[in-house]
């Protein structure tokens, strides 16, 4: 039992080790944001800040940053409203209906999430560009239905399929039609299926950073990953700023995120596992 | 009235049929609609962003490979094909040769780290202590931060003079970590972007073999128990083989993610220094947004969609085999 109780004292470092591993760079790129100047670029960093600074916030709404998280936000939102209207229209019909080249589609569903982006973004660039849509809300919001709505059917199916049929047709022999079924029925049963998926359809086209570095050249179109890129680019990096834009950038996401983890991670798992 | 024509009957009946009737048919016409008709309405927006989207892109990159397009094709519209000549470019090229290689050794390094940690700290959450529900939830926090973010504080946490990575190597006594410079070396670059990467794809891996672990029947490991089998013995010769289609699933999609690396990279080295941690998304972006050169582009595009299905077909082999 010597051996047990060695491992089980070792038990409670290694937690706090890896616990320190996943929230320790969160906690500096806070702590950063609202640190003093003088106690940034210090020989030895400092934990405890001597003060809380909230200015540079301040100054970054006050700035071009507001803009940009509109932009991101603008651009995530009508994703989200778009991608996931088309997702659960099309995942409903591919949990109920007998289709042919059902299977088909559905492989090239999921193959999408194997695709590097890169291989759709050129010939994408290239219609925008004769299109005249670079440098438009249209560009970015197109190109992120590519990589949202295939994900977002494919695991809307899942919540459909296991809503039981009895359902629908009760509501049909009551005499409604099979869209007044959908809509009336269905749709509502699948709500928290939905506000997941589309939780996770804002999250991607919020963080998505190739195309919107791509398609838009426009200072003021500029979404927010984009802008924090750019700020790294300046001669001297002020450190403060671009931890506080971070700040700013990450939270709603890791809000948003740990409200739907587990559909997440059950979506992620069950599509690799039935493809 | 006590008789009635029997022909008048006939026709009450028929009329009466037909009323009954009605309501069935328009019945049976909606179904008709239902069944063959609205699947296709509710599948087209799906269909057309599928078609156009993705298949017409990706058929569309295998058709510029072929061909000379470019900055001038650009203004004009018009590009010639060109068969092979971009691929020979490509493959004859010496510094894009190097960026397969080095593509699939940070791919494979990273997948192989991931699943390292990932099953260590799905050991640990499976253990029960104290605050482990706590440290369930704080290991997804890497996963929930962006990857421009991680990539951002990253370099931040690695920056040469006031960076507290090199602080805590020198109070580790490794004082040659000094005002050491990580993206200034090919190999100490990687090794950081390595880290970040690994960072934000652990929770997904531990989190799943977590899950994994539940699945598994108390008897079957309290059997081997009792027949004498250690810790060790029963994750080598029992969790783990019931757990194969679950691990090669996220080796899988492990390599999609880290063979696809690109906004990490871009922030925290953008390739440098002197190209030396180009990975072959970050080379096609080059080829194409920064030297306009689409058909050499779409070829090393094409090519590196093939090695990443090489790559995913050769695990599903070896599992296969090993299995059988």
């Amino acid at each position: 039992m010597n051996r047990r109780s060695a491992a089980r004292a070792l038990l409670y470092p290694t937690a706090a080790l890896v616990g320190l591993f996943s929230v320790g760079p969160f906690l500096w790129m806070v702590l950063t944001a609202i640190k003093p100047q003088h106690e940034i670029s210090t020989k030895e960093p400092v934990f405890w800040p001597s003060e809380v600074v909230l200015e540079r916030f301040a100054s970054l709404f006050g700035g071009d940053f507001s803009r940009y998280l509109f932009n991101s936000f603008l651009v995530a939102a009508a994703t989200v409203v778009i991608g996931v209207t088309i997702a659960a229209l099309a995942g409903y019909a591919l949990a109920r209906f007998d289709l042919p080249m059902k299977r088909y589609l559905l492989l090239v569903m999921l193959s999408v999430q194997m695709f590097p982006l890169v291989v759709l973004i050129i010939p994408m660039f290239m219609v925008m560009r004769s299109l005249d849509l670079l440098d438009t809300y249209f560009a970015l919001i197109i190109s992120y239905l590519a990589f949202t709505t295939p994900l977002a059917t494919w695991i809307l199916r899942g919540f459909f399929i296991s809503i039981p049929r009895e359902l629908e047709e009760a509501a049909m022999v009551d005499g409604a039609t099979r869209m007044g079924a959908i809509v009336r029925v269905i749709m509502p049963l699948a709500g928290p299926g939905i506000a997941a998926t589309s939780i996770l359809v804002f999250i991607s086209a919020w963080n998505e950073f190739i195309f919107a570095l791509t398609f838009i050249n426009d200072e003021t179109l500029r979404t927010l990953p984009v802008a924090l890129n750019s700020l790294l680019g300046r001669a001297t990096a002020d450190w403060g700023t671009i931890m506080a834009g971070s700040v700013l950038f990450t939270l709603p996401i890791v809000i948003f995120f740990l409200l739907v983890h587990r559909r997440m991670t059950e979506g992620m798992i069950s599509g690799a596992v039935k493809g | 009235m006590t008789t009635r024509l029997p022909q008048e009957t006939h026709r009450r009946d028929a009329m009466r049929a037909a009323v009954r009737l009605a309501p069935l048919r328009r019945r049976i016409g909606r179904r008709r609609f239902d069944d063959k008709i609205l699947p296709w309405l509710l599948l087209g927006p799906a269909l057309v962003v599928t078609l156009g989207l993705i298949l017409f892109p990706v058929i569309r990159t295998g058709w510029l490979s072929f061909t000379d397009a470019g900055l001038s094709s650009l203004v004009t519209g018009e590009f010639e094909f060109v068969g092979l000549q971009n691929y020979s470019g490509v493959l004859s090229d010496g510094h894009l040769r190097g960026v397969f290689v080095t593509t699939v050794v940070f791919g494979l390094a990273c997948v192989a780290g991931t699943m390292v940690v990932g099953l260590g700290v799905a050991l640990l959450l499976d253990q029960t202590f104290r605050g482990r529900r706590l440290l369930g939830i704080l290991v997804l926090l890497p996963w929930a931060v962006p990857q421009v973010a991680a990539g951002v504080t990253w370099r931040w946490m690695f920056n040469d003079q006031y960076g507290v990575v090199n602080w805590l190597l020198v109070k580790g006594g490794l004082t040659g970590f000094e005002g050491f410079s990580w993206f200034n070396d090919r190999i100490t670059a990687f090794v950081a972007i390595g880290i970040v990467v690994v960072w934000q794809s652990f929770p997904f891996v531990a989190i799943s073999l977590l899950a994994g672990f539940r699945t598994i029947e108390e008897d079957l490991i309290d059997a081997a128990r009792v027949d004498g089998a250690g810790w060790f013995q029963r994750l080598r010769y029992i969790t783990l083989p019931m757990l194969k289609p679950l691990v090669l699933v996220l080796i899988i999609i492990s390599t999609i993610w880290d063979f696809k690396i690109f906004d990490q990279i871009y922030v925290m080295t953008k390739g440098g220094p002197a190209r030396s941690t180009e990975v072959l998304s970050i080379a096609v972006w080059r080829e194409a947004f920064t030297k306009l050169d689409f058909g050499p582009a779409s070829a090393l595009a094409i090519l590196m969609f093939f090695v990443l299905a090489a790559v995913t077909l050769i695990y599903v082999r070896l599992f296969r085999e090993e299995v059988s």
